[in-house]
């Protein structure tokens, strides 16, 4: 479980003044959930993931995994971001079996898992190419399949299909829905998209801006495992999408 | 060969222009390139001029390897660290104007002209595009990979060998290849202005003795050495950057 508690974030500027960019977040998410999180550019939706990885600091407040405070990054969150990050000198096997080599698995142990993984993805003829050589949704494939196989208990996904194609969009959302159903992992999963985040969530929390902070939280109650092309035709669908992006149009001419 | 014969025409124009300025000069100090090919036989098979070679490629690798070490652990210390970046920025931006062969009297005074001298100076003369390179090789390394390493679960040492530095390799080989030729130029430098032995040495003796073909000789030897390791550098450079999209560009500035 995760808990966040009055956190925020205050960043220098380049001009030197304070920016708020997170104030007073209060949220708690359960086990295996899927938590989508929306808002406008500069709503801090990113930096909220990054400090619950560990990997910038808070200002104020506290998270709380299984009620112990996050000090830095660790392997029980496995993060996932829009530009891939993998190690591009390493081939797909070798970025996929990284993470358990450092957990002193031995090689052959390793990579027998890392293609399990690698078959999970469908990529599994593609064990010996290096990042370059794989498109933009084959990358982000490896890169969930690199993430899974250390086997975090939560996963932070920072716009994971924000830089795909539609058609591969579609493709990675169906696929990442199947692997959780399978693996029932907590996940965060910042998005742009409304239509992703109601489609893929148990919850989406609508964040606004200046200073970042939670402005609602939604549940979404579509029974699972859904299906894309029933939910388009799914009235339920349609009205949390019109209601969402009407919120976030209000919030966007508020702050305006 | 089509891959080649831009190469092989350059070379034959360039030899065409050297023999019509032997033609037309007539100066005894510029003698043809047949002269000068001529006399390669006679200086390769002449064991103290192997000597001299064998004297000149132990000081370039010391002082190059060295210089390779130092700078890149420099350059990323730089590139990862905001305070050491500061602090050194300003330091690294005074030396580099300097031309290094003219510290060549002071170093002389200090530690003669064995040497000690020839390789400190060879180290300093090829050590700043390496720690540049570097810094902005270590400097460039995406934040997401260095955070998708820690989540990991690696330290920070272990981010730094395995995650900073082969990221950083494409931008470190750029300031290695500038480097290595910078290396050439200021051993035979050092040789020249320090004369002990050495393939600057040697060509310097035979300006002296008025071997003018010898002279010329000893010039293509330095060319075919420049070019020689030239060539070794960039097969090994491939060979670390296969998986690199710049595995085929590569621009050598050299300052």
């Amino acid at each position: 479980m995760i808990a966040i508690e009055h956190l925020s974030k205050r960043f220098k500027t380049a001009a030197g003044k304070d920016h708020l960019a997170l104030s007073d977040i209060n949220l708690e998410l359960q086990s295996g959930e899927f938590v989508s999180i929306i808002g406008p550019s500069g709503c801090g939706k990113s930096t909220l993931l990054y400090m619950i990885g560990g990997f910038v600091p808070a200002s104020d407040g506290k998270i709380l995994i299984d009620g112990r405070p996050v000090t830095g990054p660790g392997p029980d969150r496995g993060p996932v971001f829009q530009e891939f990050a993998l190690f591009a000198w390493k081939t797909v096997l070798q970025n996929i079996a990284y993470g358990l080599r450092l957990q002193g698995k031995s090689k052959p142990e390793a990579e027998e898992r890392a293609r399990v993984l690698l078959r999970m993805v469908g990529l599994e003829r593609f064990a010996n190419f290096y990042p370059k050589e794989l498109s933009g949704g084959m990358k982000q494939r490896v890169a969930i399949a690199r993430t899974l196989a250390y086997n975090p208990e939560i996963l932070l996904m920072d716009e994971p299909f924000g830089a795909l194609d539609a058609h591969t969009r579609t493709h990675l959302q169906r696929d990442l829905l199947r692997i959780w159903e399978e693996h029932r992992k907590t996940v965060l999963f910042v998005t742009h998209s409304v239509e992703e985040a109601v489609y893929l969530s148990d919850r989406v929390i609508v964040m606004a801006a200046g200073p970042g902070r939670i402005a609602r939280i939604i549940p979404i109650e579509l029974e699972r495992p859904r299906q894309r092309s029933e939910l388009m035709f799914d009235r339920r669908y349609q009205e949390y999408i019109t209601e969402i992006e009407g919120m976030i149009d209000a919030f966007e001419a508020a702050a305006a | 060969m089509s891959r080649h014969l831009p190469s092989i025409c350059a070379g034959l124009v360039l030899l065409l222009m050297w023999q019509l300025a032997h033609l037309s000069f007539g100066l005894s100090g510029l003698p043809g390139p047949m002269a000068a090919f001529a006399a390669l036989p006679e200086l390769i098979s002449d064991a103290d001029a192997l000597y001299d070679i064998g004297q000149s490629l132990q000081r370039m690798a010391a002082g190059y390897l060295l210089a390779a070490a130092f700078g890149i652990s420099f350059g990323l210390l730089m590139g990862t660290s905001p305070l050491a970046e500061r602090l050194l920025n300003p330091l690294i931006m005074m030396i580099y104007p300097i031309p290094k062969a003219a510290l060549m009297p002071i170093l002389m005074i200090w530690l003669g002209i064995g040497d000690m001298s020839k390789i400190l100076v060879i180290f300093l003369g090829s050590s700043l595009p390496i720690i540049y390179h570097s810094w902005q090789g270590g400097r460039s390394v995406s934040q997401i990979v260095v955070w998708s390493a820690a989540a990991m679960g690696m330290n920070r040492a272990q981010r730094l060998f395995r995650i900073v530095l082969p990221a950083a390799l494409p931008e470190i080989f750029i300031g290695l290849r500038t480097g290595l030729i910078l290396a050439l130029i200021t051993m035979v430098v050092s040789e020249i202005v320090a004369r002990s032995n050495g393939i600057g040495n040697l060509l310097f003796n035979s300006m002296d003795m008025a071997l003018y073909d010898r002279m010329f000789a000893a010039i293509i030897i330095i060319a075919a050495m420049g070019y020689a390791l030239d060539l070794i550098f960039e097969a090994i450079r491939r060979r670390f950057l296969r998986w690199s999209d710049q595995q085929d560009q590569i621009q050598v500035a050299v300052g």
